[in-house]
């Protein structure tokens, strides 16, 4: 199929200083885990991007000097010649395919925190970060400002010489650029402060240097939060906003424009829960009126249709793209096929950012779980091995893991039967997207659902059957298959199991009336009283998800959180807006108490540290601490049990136990995955998922191959010619 | 005790296609190749009389058409047929449904089964005339568009209901043997295991030509048709036009499209 001519446009190449990009495709600078440490990662992940069709393709931040730290996080570095020649792979790889690399030239100021190089960074004024609560930087003298601007240069020149086509001085999420920019952080009255003139001396001085050090042979490229989203008190948009563009348009040349800063980075890099796609328009847009240069601009663009808009109106001239370049890194070319259908489409969960902002494992994706294995397990995100036997395999459960095991065995050429109970694959994903906010995550059941559809009809041998009735172990194991997957999923803990007690709650029982599971909440069947009590033991959505759904709707809800409450959406980005929407809809919250005992309409509720903080040795079946004594009773309608959730393994539980049968009923293996292995983030039952299906004709497939690791090696040293062994400078 | 059931390999359209050179049919190339919907409910059907049967009761699917149908007659092996029969002359190619009813109705002599479930069209050509023509050319009751049957095996006699206009119904009793036409939905086929899918495909296909069931060439394909398609084609998308204009403008504008419409201008 063709591609639809009004898409031509994104295909049109555009020139950036000395550079062209071949299409308006470009992965904008985002963290993967991967920095300078792991240059295998590093270049495999971006190249398959270029591969797939983006014409520019840049590293995460990358540090210039020790003195931008950001270790606990992971940001790439470009210190020295040994950070040259490991990022030289990624610059590499990516020519390969005739895309540009790019690299995001990073000093942080205060919100480093420099807990690897114990170096003190500097900044426009002395302040404390509001991002790293502990971190103070070093207000700047004439003779820091100019030190700081040498290391970008340097920097610029070592980029150049690690193959880089794009070098960018970065000034968004709060930056150092930024810091002099906004008077939310630049409080100096010389001439690098008060008038917009002043406080853009330093951004536009250190353009000029790195202008002049590599601006031949390098397109410049500066990413500046044109808003920071606080009015007067921060950089606004159609004030200094348009006005820094202005001054620093003969400096640049390639704007990559956002909003936002970093304590709260998810007003950029926005969820799904809260943003949809182009959110950032209302202020990036004002940029190419006041730009003679091209623009680009982020937010999570996956159709083409808006991308087509995007330019043709001319909002951006280029669309940049950091999640779903993740989710689909051959979304380019799938456009340009026309195969428009195939498009894995970012769901903006946010998961990606998690692990960075956890602090720099490798990143992973909730659709797409081939990122982040691409060099190590040698994944290809859109190429598959052919199958190596003619064995065919039964998938009992068409969920996450369920649906792209199955997928993934049908790309290979393998002959499956993909069986669930409910009318539609999905699992409880279809009970999750009925959420608030949470319409999008559909997406990732919507791609396998089509992906087996069009596999189905390649091979006639496979079928999906759904809407079965639940499968036995008889039926399992007379059914023909030699090899069979369970992916049964879990289920919520109906007795108030929980990782508190590790036991259940006495009187916990969501069979009774007056008590329900988050899936009978989902479910709407099961009558809700006016006062709901949510009892929580959960660090991710679920709990602030049914108080919002169910406070929408009327009901008056307390949230009782043994846990810290939505503690993984930190992660995600997705807390401080959760926390809104809790206090918009008057939502209670009592943080650190959780229930002892249920009766009908009351739970004893008791502070989790409401026992005496001495703890004395008093002998055998004593506790060493003072009894907690702040239980109290709490009156409820209806309570939601968010405590736990369990396997529902009882079918592999009963194969395992019958595997002396297997033998005779040609059924070679039996396998687990997904929650109903162990209850987890749908990105991991997912990516269980794809990993039994590549690693299935393994001996012992249920546990992974080993993967390659990219670790210092004890030898060598990462400096090219240095010492290596143990040195005292004594 | 048996029955007969009449299936069909249709034809589906792939994301692309063209129509063929002789533009009267899509090119195959571009065609995905099933069992036609309805057929996996009469076949179904059929499966539950045999299963609820105290006696045993053969089900024998038979399909018109080349090698190539040998995957559908396989695909209902799987779900429970007992026998399958497909047959095939170069001399059917281009047969209208009255011409496969010929040929079924041969069949169904030679076969002499109790009952004759069809489905009630054909995903792709949707005629809706071949089960029904079948009864025709066998003199046998018919029955068409049934939406539930309760027969019993061994019995003289089948009632069903069949779908009328309005969301009425009627309940028929009809004398065995008959021939019913199957509506999608009076079941819910069932799936096959991969056991029966690669006992299915071990399972010999009974082929015979026009002569093994005593029909002359002359009697089906183009010569023994009725009704031939001349040509298949995407129509032209309608262009809709804005009269712009004062209103005795746009009505004389209006007046004289419908002329020239009408052939007068």
């Amino acid at each position: 199929m063709a591609r639809d001519p009004k898409h031509d446009v994104l295909f049109q190449p555009i020139k950036i200083g000395p550079k062209t990009l071949r299409n308006r495709f470009y992965q904008v600078p985002h963290c993967i885990g991967a920095g300078s440490d792991r240059p295998g990662f590093q270049a495999a992940h971006r190249s398959i991007k270029a591969e797939g069709g983006w014409a520019g393709i840049n590293t995460e931040y990358c540090s210039i000097h020790p003195e931008s730290d950001d270790t606990h996080r992971l940001s790439a570095r470009i210190w020295d010649e040994g950070d040259v020649r490991n990022l030289r792979a990624m610059t590499d790889y990516i020519h390969k395919y005739n895309s540009l690399a790019g690299v995001e030239l990073w000093y942080g100021g205060s919100h480093a925190p420099c807990m690897e190089s114990r170096a003190t960074p500097r900044g426009p004024s002395q302040y404390a970060s509001e991002f790293e609560t502990l971190t103070y930087c070093k207000e700047m003298d004439f003779d820091d400002i100019a030190m700081v601007q040498q290391y970008y240069v340097d920097a610029a020149l070592r980029s150049r010489d690690a193959g880089f086509d794009i070098v960018y001085v970065y000034g968004a999420h709060s930056y150092l650029p930024l810091q002099f920019l906004s008077p939310y952080y630049n409080k100096r009255k010389d001439k690098y402060g008060g008038s917009l003139e002043n406080r853009a001396r330093f951004w536009l001085e250190t353009l000029e240097q790195v202008r002049r050090a590599v601006g031949h042979d390098c397109a410049i490229a500066t990413r500046f939060a044109v808003d920071t989203l606080y009015g007067d008190a921060g950089v606004e948009v159609e004030n200094d906003g348009i006005k820094f563009v202005g001054l620093a348009d003969s400096l640049v040349d390639l704007w990559d424009v956002d909003v936002g800063d970093i304590a709260e980075w998810g007003e950029d890099a926005g969820p799904s829960r809260f943003y949809q796609q182009g959110h950032q328009v209302p202020w990036t847009r004002f940029i190419k009126q006041v730009s003679k240069k091209p623009v680009l601009g982020v937010g999570r663009f996956t159709d083409p249709e808006k991308m087509t808009e995007i330019v043709t109106k001319g909002i951006a001239d280029i669309i940049g793209a950091a999640r779903p370049s993740i989710s689909d890194p051959w979304l380019p070319k799938k456009i340009e096929e026309g195969r428009y259908d195939d498009i894995r489409v970012c769901i903006g969960c946010n998961v990606c950012i998690s692990r960075w902002e956890i602090g720099g494992p490798p990143m992973i994706c909730t659709q797409n779980a081939t990122a982040g294995e691409e060099y190590r397990r040698g994944w290809h995100p859109e190429k598959f091995p052919k199958k190596t036997s003619d064995d065919s395999i039964l998938v009992v459960g068409a969920g996450p893991s369920g649906s792209e095991c199955a997928r993934v065995l049908m790309e290979r050429g393998y002959t499956v039967h993909l069986y669930d109970t409910a009318a539609k694959i999905g699992g409880h994903l279809n009970q999750v997207t009925t959420l608030p906010g949470l319409g999008e995550w559909s997406y990732h059941r919507d791609y396998r659902e089509l992906q087996i559809a069009k596999l189905v009809k390649k091979n006639k041998q496979s079928q999906v059957m759904l809407g079965q009735k639940p499968m036995t172990a008889d039926d399992a194991l007379a059914y023909g298959a030699e090899k069979i997957v369970i992916a049964t999923g879990s289920s919520w803990n109906s007795d108030g199991t929980n990782c508190l007690s590790h036991d259940p709650l006495p009187g916990a029982d969501a069979s009774r009336a007056d008590q329900l599971t988050p899936e009978q909440v989902m479910d709407g069947k099961k009558p809700i009283g006016k006062r709901v009590m949510i009892l929580n033991a959960d660090t991710y959505f679920m709990a602030p998800s049914l108080a919002e759904k169910l406070a929408m709707a009327g009901h008056e809800v307390t949230l009782v959180t043994g846990v810290h409450l939505a503690n993984y959406m930190h992660f995600t980005l997705e807390y401080p807006n959760m926390m809104r929407r809790l206090h918009e809809l008057h939502i209670k919250e009592i943080h650190n108490a959780f229930a002892s005992s249920i009766e009908p309409g009351r739970a004893q509720i008791y502070d989790v540290f409401g026992d005496g903080s001495k703890r004395i040795f008093k002998g055998v079946g004593k506790i060493p601490r003072t009894p907690n004594a702040s239980h109290r009773w709490m009156e409820f309608d209806s309570l939601v049990l968010v405590t736990g959730r369990h396997s529902n393994d009882s079918l592999h539980r009963e194969l395992k136990a019958r595997n002396g049968e297997w033998h005779k009923n040609g059924v070679r293996d039996v396998y687990l995955i997904g929650d109903a292995e162990a209850p987890r983030l749908i990105a991991d039952a997912t990516f269980t998922g794809q990993r039994l299906a590549r690693e299935i004709e393994e001996s012992k497939a249920q546990f992974p191959l080993p993967y390659r690791r990219e670790v210092a090696v004890w030898g060598t040293s990462h400096m090219p010619g240095a010492e290596f062994d143990l040195e005292y400078k004594i | 005790m048996k029955i007969l059931v009449a299936v069909k390999q249709v034809a589906a359209l792939d994301e692309d296609f063209v129509i063929g050179a002789d533009g009267r049919d899509v090119d195959a190339e571009f065609l995905i190749r099933d069992l036609n919907e309805w057929d996996d409910f009469s076949l179904e059907e059929a499966v539950r009389i045999k299963e609820a049967a105290a006696d045993p009761v053969e089900v024998v699917v038979v399909s018109i058409g080349p090698e190539e149908a040998d995957e559908v007659l396989r695909k209902c092996l799987a779900k429970g047929a007992d026998r399958a029969v497909r047959i095939w002359d170069e001399a059917v190619a281009g047969s209208d449904p009255i011409a496969i009813a010929r040929i079924l109705a041969a069949v169904a002599r030679q076969e002499a089964p109790d009952m004759l479930l069809a489905g009630v069209q054909s995903s792709d050509h949707g005629f809706a005339s071949t089960g029904i023509a079948t009864a025709g050319f066998l003199g046998w009751p018919h029955g068409a568009v049934v939406a539930s049957l309760a027969y019993t095996s061994g019995e003289k006699s089948a009632v069903f209901r069949r779908e009328l206009e309005g969301g009425l119904l009627h309940q028929v009793t009809i004398q065995c043997p008959a021939v019913l036409t199957i509506q999608a939905g009076i079941n819910t086929p069932r799936y096959a295991s991969l056991r029966s899918i690669k006992q299915a495909a071990a399972k010999p296909i009974d082929v015979r030509n026009l002569a093994d069931v005593g029909i002359s060439a002359h009697e089906v394909g183009e010569q023994g048709s009725l009704s031939h398609v001349r040509r298949m084609y995407i129509p032209d998308k309608g262009h809709a036009q804005l009269i712009e204009g004062s209103a005795a403008e746009q009505a004389k504008r209006l007046a004289g499209i419908i002329r020239a419409f009408k052939g007068e201008a």
